[in-house]
């Protein structure tokens, strides 16, 4: 073989395993290289499997609650309801002070949000570091659409569902107000804020890059949410309305700086205005410096009714058959009890002797409300266990004082003292007998004072008188579960009619409205300082209590009336003015026809 | 395309399989699809179903977006009537009448009725 032949060979097969050798390092190379792809597949499918799929589910598919509609708040206006409290959605101007430019902004203040401002320009524009800042609030949607239309960019016009209160102050204890977050506070807004807010929906659901939602896919979901319940109270606007400006009228006339009213339907409970003066504006309930102007002081806060439970111990002796009106006892002006001298606050001299239980009614004297306690334990001469226990168990069990009385709001307990726990248990219940000694809450002495006159029922209060849904009042069930109305006779006809006239008999020298039948009992409370009865009298609380029928009638109105200030020494003659009034304004605005009697 | 395969069978193994004289004979003929034939009338098959799946997720989708576009209509026009009602409201509310100019230069009424006549 020619040597030249053999080189040839050589340089063939050599240059055959070198291409041999490289498809064998291509192979293996896309060997190594799907390999590897299988790898980083096995790990993306299988071990990553949970994270690519939200990273993805993140990208096409849209998650969100549907907020429901918070319920609109109603009171009665000639019997038909009237909104006053509702919804409407609104703007707020936000922007990154490191990407809006500040002449934009300054030309958005000027041209649309001048009156909804509520940040300075300048001064968000001097804080270093600032990547968020609300310029203006509460911006009508008309005002927000002229804003995005304009074409500035860099501003971002975030929704927010805004509570309205058209009536302004108007019974803003009584209906409180929903804050930042979307929660109602106090009144009606808080008490019933599960049946106002509704129950929120879901919506998820497949989109494309314009984020509109698609019905292709398996998993959407949509659970439609469940708006709040409109509730319609029992409380009359127009009357609310005049008993606020009464109020009004009547505090700046006197040395007091609040006011509370409750007007009640002694018939069935039902609640037709319930005031607290000073009231606020809930729309603006932020700008209250003082707490304690969003309590409702008709449910929230108990206190003594002093001589207006006078009217519960005698119906108690009366119906207990121990006691009349004509009943005769004497009176020395004071009583000794447990050896504290208890005194009556009216001591002239015509007074001392043997007087009538109307006539110790009339004067308020607590040496007869003392009288029927010890009737009631069935010694004239002495307070003794049964006597207590027999007025505990008209305070507490029949009257429902010092205890919840299930009205739909927020309501303190109040307190009335163990008959036979305790120290000095006769002087704290010859103390009762008078308001002393005992917590009390407006709502629930016009309660018990409703079944002294309305024949001897008690009905638990009540501010609701429905759901309001497609022009109709509906029963409001799920709120009945919780506040039953409950109806029980707790006093003979015969106990009520004698405590109606002797009420009536106390406004004898008042010379009422002809053809009407008014009574009514003052009370005038001392002021608990340091632990102690404060007997300078330099501060008291004023209350009157009262009903309203034509001559001859049952009663249809209760209206009680309390009147205080720090440091004042406000009487039940304030209260009593202001039951007055208030009285002749109700029979004018309901045109209550006077009785033939 | 269509290809065809003859197959011959012989006086002997036409009578060895049943075949005899005066009797009628088949010929057996294969007729099969050419491979190309195949894919492509596969092909076909997928484009036709790929371009029906298309239309039909394209008219669900626009479906989709005229769905939204009345949502936000909805949308609008209850934002609209919220501000209707707030309006209504504000107009009868006792502040407002108190306030009004025709409220003020109404009369006090001197002759009343009673409720219950």
């Amino acid at each position: 073989m020619p040597r030249n032949s053999i080189k040839k060979d050589n340089l063939k097969n050599n240059n055959s395993n070198v291409l041999k050798h490289r498809i064998k390092l291509l192979k293996a190379t896309v060997f190594a290289c799907v390999a590897i792809i299988l790898v980083r597949l096995f790990f993306i499918q299988i071990i990553e499997h949970g994270s690519w799929v939200a990273k993805a589910d993140e990208q096409h598919t849209i998650l969100e609650t549907i907020t429901p509609k918070r319920g609109e708040i109603y009171m009665m206006d000639k019997g038909e309801p009237v909104t006053v409290v509702l919804n409407q959605t609104t703007y707020e101007v936000v922007i990154d002070p490191t990407v809006t430019k500040k002449e934009d902004i300054e030309k958005v203040a000027n041209d649309y949000v001048k009156d909804y401002l509520v940040n300075d320009i300048d001064e968000v524009y001097n804080q270093t570091g600032l990547r968020y800042s609300i310029i203006a609030k509460n911006i009508p949607r008309n005002i927000a659409e002229q804003i995005a239309d304009s074409g500035i960019p860099a501003i971002w016009l975030k929704k927010i569902n805004q509570r309205v209160y058209p009536e302004n102050e108007l019974g803003s204890s009584l209906l409180g107000f929903m804050n930042s977050d979307g929660i109602g506070q106090y009144g009606v807004e808080g008490s019933l804020n599960d049946v106002l807010t509704g129950k929120e929906g879901l919506i998820k659901t497949t989109a494309d890059v314009n984020k509109v939602a698609l019905s292709i896919g398996n998993d959407n979901v949509k659970i439609p949410a469940e708006d709040g319940k409109n509730i319609v109270l029992s409380i009359d606007r127009g009357l609310e309305r005049g008993v606020e400006e009464i109020s009004s009228e009547i505090i700046e006339s006197s040395a007091a700086t609040n006011a509370a009213v409750l007007i009640m339907n002694p018939r069935n409970g039902q609640v037709l205005a319930m005031s607290s003066l000073p009231n606020y504006n809930p729309a603006r309930y932020s700008q209250i410096e003082d707490a304690s102007i969003y309590l409702n002081q008709t449910t929230d806060v108990p206190y003594e009714p002093a001589s207006i439970c006078k009217n519960f111990a005698f119906s108690a002796a009366i119906n207990e058959g121990v006691m009349t009106s004509d009943t005769t006892y004497f009176n020395q002006g004071y009583e000794i009890v447990d050896d504290w001298k208890i005194d009556n606050a009216e001591q002239r001299s015509s007074l001392y002797g043997t007087l009538t239980m109307k006539d110790a009614l009339y004067w308020s004297l607590n040496t007869g409300s003392i009288y029927a306690l010890k009737l009631l334990g069935g010694n004239p001469n002495s307070i003794n266990q049964q006597g207590r226990e027999k007025l505990y168990d008209y305070y507490h069990n029949k009257f429902r004082l010092g205890q919840i009385t299930g009205i739909e709001l927020f309501e303190a307990e109040g307190m009335i003292p163990d008959p036979n726990e305790g120290w000095g248990r006769d002087s704290t219940y010859a103390n009762m007998t008078f308001g002393q000694n005992v917590g009390l809450t407006m709502v629930q002495t016009a309660s018990a004072f409703s079944a002294v006159v309305n024949g001897g029922t008690w009905y638990t209060p009540t501010v609701v008188k429905g759901y309001y849904q497609d022009g109709k009042i509906t029963n409001p069930d799920d709120i009945r579960e919780k506040n039953p109305l409950i109806e029980d006779k707790i006093l003979s006809d015969e106990t009520s009619a004698m405590m109606r006239d002797m009420l009536i008999n106390n406004r004898s020298y008042k010379g009422d409205r002809p053809g009407f039948s008014i009574g009514g009992k003052s009370g005038t409370a001392q002021v608990i300082r340091n632990g102690a009865y404060d007997d300078s009298f330099s501060e008291l609380v004023g209350s009157y209590i009262g009903f309203i029928a034509p001559s001859g009638e049952m009663p249809e109105y209760i209206i009680m009336t309390k009147m205080w200030g720090e440091g004042q020494s406000i009487g039940s003659g304030e209260a009593m003015n202001l039951f007055d009034a208030l009285s002749g304004f109700l029979i004018d605005y309901y045109k209550i026809k006077p009785g033939a009697a | 395309m269509i290809s065809q395969t003859t197959t011959y069978v012989t006086r002997r193994e036409a009578i060895g399989n049943g075949f005899a004289r005066n009797r009628n004979t088949v010929r057996y003929t294969k007729r099969n699809l050419g491979s190309i034939s195949q894919i492509v009338i596969v092909g076909m098959l997928t484009l036709i179903f790929g371009l029906i799946y298309v239309a039909e997720g394209t008219k669900a989708t626009s479906f989709d977006y005229e769905l939204s576009a009345v949502e936000s209509e909805i949308t609008e026009m209850n934002a609209k009537k919220e501000d209707l009602a707030v309006e209504k409201a504000r107009l009868n509310s006792v502040a407002t009448a108190r306030t009004s100019t025709v409220a003020a230069a109404m009369e006090d009424a001197t002759v009343t009725g009673y409720a219950t006549e």
